[in-house]
């Protein structure tokens, strides 16, 4: 579904990826593991439009996506649940999920949608009217996810999820990304944690000083070694 | 000089303040998309409310039509003055736009300068009526008329902001640029109409401003860019209810101490003000803990 290839992204003299090729299989949960600093955000905001490669290509389902603007991705088809869930904080939830489907011009459908999320993610409906920034770090994590998926992707890119959340709001993260995979959402996440990703991911690439390393799926190759890589990254880097 | 004379000098001042808390919320507006001041915008405004007096003194149009024109005017200098200041200018150097801004003030006054040389211009009143008595107190008809198309003014921005499209494109991207982007709003375009709007509404003030003095003349930028900066820094930067609030308590301020000692020590009074609010208030008069992520 997403074909990334060759992807080199500087900023300045300091090429934070450096070549980087992968691909996300549809209706599959993709997951990239990496360390600090290896180049995993700024691979998404670089799918996401918001930075510009040097060279390399990025494909959805065949059409290219380097030069695009950030809006013409979306409407392509990609949402990005960004690093630190960047909610709108003076808006209410019901606004940040009104933005969400900025793009969007039917106003049934987005009602229609805006109940679907109030239905999936509770404590949002409670909340609908609270600005943003008092949430949680967890229900901000939830609206950042439905605000997402308000403009209706194909493709759902998330970023740390379950960066700074407490253990049990992190597993209904990880449940509600396997419910969306179900729902027929193809998803690429990147994570830090390396142990719970492996449990919900189909194939996961492997991250370091701004290459892909390793790519295979959980169960398939001892995977202490990926997951002490995945932590520290490794000592010798070709 | 008794009480009710002081009364009056605040009602004068709170009616004409209302043009101090239209260039307050300019500065504001365009400090919260881009998180830099436009230095040039006071200047800007008038010189917009300059443009709109070519229909009555070279075109023949009637003299109403200065009004209309002056805000249009405005508008189109704004998206110039962002074409110019901003859109091209490494926004990563925060003096950089300062520099570009102040330059475009110095530019705008010289072309003003230039166009009427030095000479002031006559500016139509809004209104003309009899002034409205109200017990002890006597309203300049022509000052409510100011006051009410200001406050108009401000209700139809306030619609824009929470009611539009684009209203909200404007607030998503002053408060998270990036998510802004990702929900698919264009940061240029957002930026760009937000400079078009925060002309138009300097053009309202700058007409209302004529249309009160009764004219206009190069040596009132710099008295508006000062008010309008004192306007947005009490207002605290980025709060649009505050610089509504800010510029109607600096209108009621400076006539009151017009009234109390004089003209000429009428802004040396406005300064303190500005330096008390510095010290006691550096937020601004609506400054509270903010949620930012």
């Amino acid at each position: 579904m997403l074909e990334v290839s060759d992807i080199v992204t500087a900023y300045g003299k300091i090429e934070a990826l450096k070549g980087v090729s992968l691909s996300v299989d549809a209706g599959r949960i993709t997951c990239l593991l990496g360390p600090n600093g290896a180049g995993k955000t700024t691979l998404m905001y670089t799918i996401a439009g918001i930075l510009r490669p040097r060279r390399g290509s990025v494909r959805l389902q065949g059409a290219e996506l380097v030069g695009q603007t950030a809006d013409r991705v979306v409407s392509s088809g990609i949402a990005l649940v960004p690093e630190n869930r960047l909610v709108f904080p003076q808006m209410s939830v019901a606004e940040n999920l009104a933005a969400g489907a900025y793009l969007r011009r039917d106003r049934s459908t987005i009602a229609a949608d805006t109940e679907r999320m109030f239905a999936r993610f509770p404590v949002l409906k409670e909340r609908r009217a609270q600005a943003a920034g008092t949430l949680s770090g967890g229900e901000q994590q939830m609206l950042a996810v439905a605000r997402a998926l308000m403009s209706r992707p194909k493709l759902l890119m998330m970023d740390e999820p379950s960066i700074g959340l407490a253990p049990l709001v992190v597993a209904e993260i990880f449940r509600i990304v396997e419910e969306l995979n179900r729902d027929g959402i193809t998803i690429f996440m990147v994570e830090q944690n390396a142990h719970l990703a492996l449990k919900v991911a189909h194939r996961f690439f492997l991250m370091e000083q701004g290459r892909v390393t390793f790519a295979g799926a959980p169960g398939d190759v001892a995977q202490d070694d990926v997951i002490r890589r995945a932590y520290l990254g490794s000592a010798k880097v070709p | 000089m008794g009480f009710v004379d002081y009364v009056q000098a605040i009602i004068d001042g709170l009616l004409f303040g209302t043009t101090y808390s239209l260039i307050g919320i300019g500065f504001t507006l365009v400090f919260g998309v881009m998180h830099k001041i436009n230095m040039s915008y006071a200047a800007a405004s008038l010189a917009g409310a300059y443009c709109g007096l070519i229909g009555p003194q070279m075109l023949g149009l009637p003299p109403w039509s200065v009004f209309p024109l002056s805000i249009v005017a405005a508008g189109v200098i704004g998206y110039v003055i962002y074409l110019t200041c901003f859109r091209f200018i490494p926004l990563a150097s925060p003096l950089a736009t300062l520099m570009s801004t102040v330059g475009m003030l110095l530019l705008v006054d010289e072309i003003v300068v230039h166009a009427t040389a030095g000479m002031p211009q006559n500016y139509p009143a809004i209104y003309d009526g009899d002034p409205i008595e109200l017990g002890p107190f006597i309203l300049r008809a022509d000052l409510v008329g100011v006051f009410l198309i200001c406050v108009v003014a401000m209700a139809v921005l306030l619609a824009l902001l929470y009611r539009t499209r684009l209203g909200m494109a404007t607030r998503a991207v002053a408060q998270q640029p990036v998510a802004a982007q990702l929900c698919g709003m264009r940061l240029q375009a957002v930026n760009g109409l937000t400079f078009v709007v925060a002309g138009l509404l300097g053009g309202v003030a700058g007409a209302m401003i004529g249309a009160s003095v009764g004219m206009l003349s190069p040596l009132i930028a710099g008295t508006i860019t000062v008010k309008g900066l004192i306007v947005t820094v009490i207002g605290g930067l980025g709060s649009i209810p505050g610089a509504i609030v800010a510029g109607l308590l600096v209108g009621a301020a400076e006539n009151l101490f017009q009234a109390v000692r004089n003209v000429t020590e009428r802004d040396i009074y406005v300064m303190l003000l500005l330096f008390a609010f510095l010290v006691l208030r550096p937020g601004g008069l609506f400054a509270a803990a903010r949620g930012r992520d």
